[in-house]
């Protein structure tokens, strides 16, 4: 088709202002824009539906219908650029913090951060974590180790009870009173295939940015304890190595940091 | 000779929910899936189809690629479509008479294009430049649409059947696809398929629709694949068998999912059709 | 602390870390744990119109007009927040 042909049709599908484009043949009807609305409604339909899917946590918190309003505005501003709707809305959680509305519900950006992670966590690449008895067999320098965490491996930090709220908003926990607002970081992963969302304990999402950062085990210790002074080195070691979380060790001499 | 090797029985399109029952019950027809879903790096999209795999024909169909655009094809989305048949090795790739993405933008939806011999020029070239891509051959399906374009000179059947001979694709016949342009155009789908070019198809689709009206009153189907196949469709697919004998013969059902067995009951109701007209054409 | 030091401190932890890790994997192998495929996230590209109507994209979409008076009436009305009970409002326009 041409190109112009193309270019007026994909106006008036984003624009509900604009009637039906006009080089329609008289078989779609002498009034075509309701047939021409199924194809605006399935634009909008899908993609609202691909960030309701996405974003479940969030959608029940705001309700349905506000959240559908949110999603119209986000598709309007930002169309995909992707045919690939696992990864549409990967910039939803910065749309959602400047929207308007939300000083009520000011941690629904960090919900769609958490719940955005969870999408990628479950489309990350497939690797094996290593066995605690990896880690046994190391000795010497052990303060230059540096880990490779699992590809779908994410901390989202936030200035609330972030893992908390989202659990009872998918279900995981039974709605409540939240008596304790204190702030909460979450680590996203997925060893094996289930996508797992943790609390982390103080300092925890230090240590695991900076491990991922490339920091050596004894740096990433340092600037965590830096950051909380409970950092409990043993406590994030049984997470990280019992979590799943490591897949490759790399001793000292091969460097520094990928 | 088509180009697909799946075998001549049903299939369903493959739902994630839908995993558990089928290596419980089991099913003996061939699986298909969305090319896009399928484009992450690992994860259970990848460990349920590696499983699946094993024991079932596979139909890739890609739903975003724009074979119909004007723009260029998107050479990362083909790159991804050839990676992901290279790691399945399905049965048959097939694609949609339409168009998606304009100037970058991805519109998620399989949109209509007229049919002149610019346009049919440009698809020819698509097919050909995601043939060798792939470094195999696929399906082209025809669309459902609801509205056409006034500069369209030549028919759908003819236009899908020239892409066929010019570029050396085999066709995917979407029967639901057929009985709702029809409708929607006033045209017959009897005619419809006798003009199609028959030799030419892989693969059958059934879905169901939704029937609403037009602003002037007429009906107004939506391919919506959210219901049991229609009764008229179904109709409509036994003619063409007779013609064709069995075929490779999909159940779409993308919304409203129903459970294992209203999907396994009417995959088993295409392969009766199929039977009887194995039948027929014996006798 | 001296690199000597450090290393201490670590392989204490790690060691600890190991013999508690260790013991969970040995009870997991103990409960024979089958292949797990996960909780299936939906797919979310289809090749079907979404649910069959012709007007839900039809509502003109501004950004800060009448499509925001939409109340939030979700689950947040029973957490409860520093801000109380009932934390979403009508957004006034």
């Amino acid at each position: 088709m041409s190109a112009a042909t193309e270019t007026a049709f994909g106006a008036a599908l984003r624009d509900p202002g604009r009637g039906a484009p006009a080089h329609l043949a008289p078989s779609s009807g002498r009034r075509p824009e309701r047939r021409f609305s199924v194809y605006r409604n399935n634009v909008a339909v899908s993609l609202m539906g691909a960030l309701a899917t996405r974003f479940p946590a969030a959608r029940r918190i705001v309700g349905e219908a506000f959240f559908d309003e949110l999603a119209r505005a986000y598709v309007a501003q930002h169309p995909p650029r992707s045919p690939l709707m696992m990864m549409y809305g990967d910039d939803f959680p910065e749309f959602v913090a400047q929207a308007p509305g939300l000083d009520e519900v000011s941690y629904l950006a960090d919900i769609t951060r958490l719940e955005a992670a969870r999408t990628r966590a479950y489309h990350a690449a497939d690797a094996d974590p290593l066995p605690a008895s990896a880690f046994a067999a190391l000795d010497g320098a052990l303060d230059e180790v540096r880990l490779a965490l699992h590809p779908s491996v994410e901390v989202v930090r936030s200035g609330h009870p972030l893992v908390t709220i989202w659990a009872m908003n998918s279900g995981e926990a039974e709605l409540g009173p939240i008596a304790d607002w204190s702030p909460q970081d979450a680590l996203v992963c997925r060893p094996e295939l289930d996508v797992f969302v943790r609390r982390l304990p103080d300092g925890g999402a230090a240590f695991l940015v900076a491990l991922a950062g490339g920091a050596t085990l004894a740096d990433a210790a340092g600037r965590a304890a830096q950051e909380a002074r409970s950092f409990d080195l043993t406590e994030n070691l049984i997470g990280l190595i019992g979590g799943g979380l490591v897949v490759a060790i790399r001793p000292s001499q091969q460097g520094d940091a990928p | 000779m088509t180009p697909t090797a799946l075998p001549a029985t049903s299939g369903v399109g493959f739902k994630p929910e839908h995993f558990a029952a089928i290596l419980e019950a089991g099913f003996d027809g061939f699986l298909e899936v969305h090319a896009e879903n399928y484009m992450g790096a690992g994860g259970p999209p990848h460990a349920m189809l590696g499983r699946l795999r094993e024991d079932h024909a596979l139909s890739i169909h890609g739903v975003g690629l724009s074979i119909g655009g004007a723009g260029p094809l998107d050479r990362d989305h083909l790159a991804r479509l050839r990676t992901l048949c290279d790691r399945y090795a399905p049965e048959s790739f097939s694609e949609h008479l339409a168009w998606s993405t304009h100037d970058g933008d991805f519109l998620n939806d399989l949109l209509p294009l007229p049919y002149t011999q610019e346009t049919l020029r440009r698809v020819v070239a698509h097919v050909d430049q995601t043939q060798d891509a792939l470094g195999r051959k696929m399906l082209l399906e025809n669309p459902a649409t609801y509205v056409t374009f006034a500069e369209s000179d030549v028919p759908e059947t003819e236009f899908l059947a020239e892409i066929a001979r010019r570029a050396g694709c085999g066709l995917l016949l979407d029967v639901n696809n057929v009985f709702v342009s029809a409708t929607n155009h006033g045209f017959s789908a009897d005619a419809y398929l006798a003009a199609f070019p028959l030799d030419f198809v892989g693969e059958i689709h059934l879905g169901g629709h939704d029937a609403q009206e037009d602003d002037a009153g007429a009906p107004l189907l939506i391919d919506a694949h959210g219901a049991p196949v229609a009764d008229p469709v179904w109709t409509l697919y036994e003619r063409v068998l007779a013609r064709t004998g069995p075929i490779a013969s999909l159940i779409e059902w993308d919304n409203d999912v129903p459970d294992w067995s209203t999907l396994a009951a009417e995959a088993k109701r295409a392969d009766a059709l199929m039977a009887g007209a194995a039948r027929r054409r014996a006798a | 602390m001296p690199a000597r030091t450090v290393n201490a401190a670590l392989a204490g932890s790690l060691l600890a870390a190991l013999s508690i890790v260790s013991a969970s994997a040995a009870e997991d192998k103990m409960a024979g744990k089958e292949k797990c495929y996960g909780v299936a996230m939906k797919g979310q590209n289809d090749c079907a119109a979404g649910p069959g109507t012709t007007c839900a994209g039809t509502s003109k979409v501004d950004y800060q007009g009448n499509a925001w008076k939409a109340v939030a009436k979700g689950t947040c009305t029973t957490m409860k927040t520093p801000k109380g009970m009932g934390s979403l409002e009508p957004i006034k326009m």
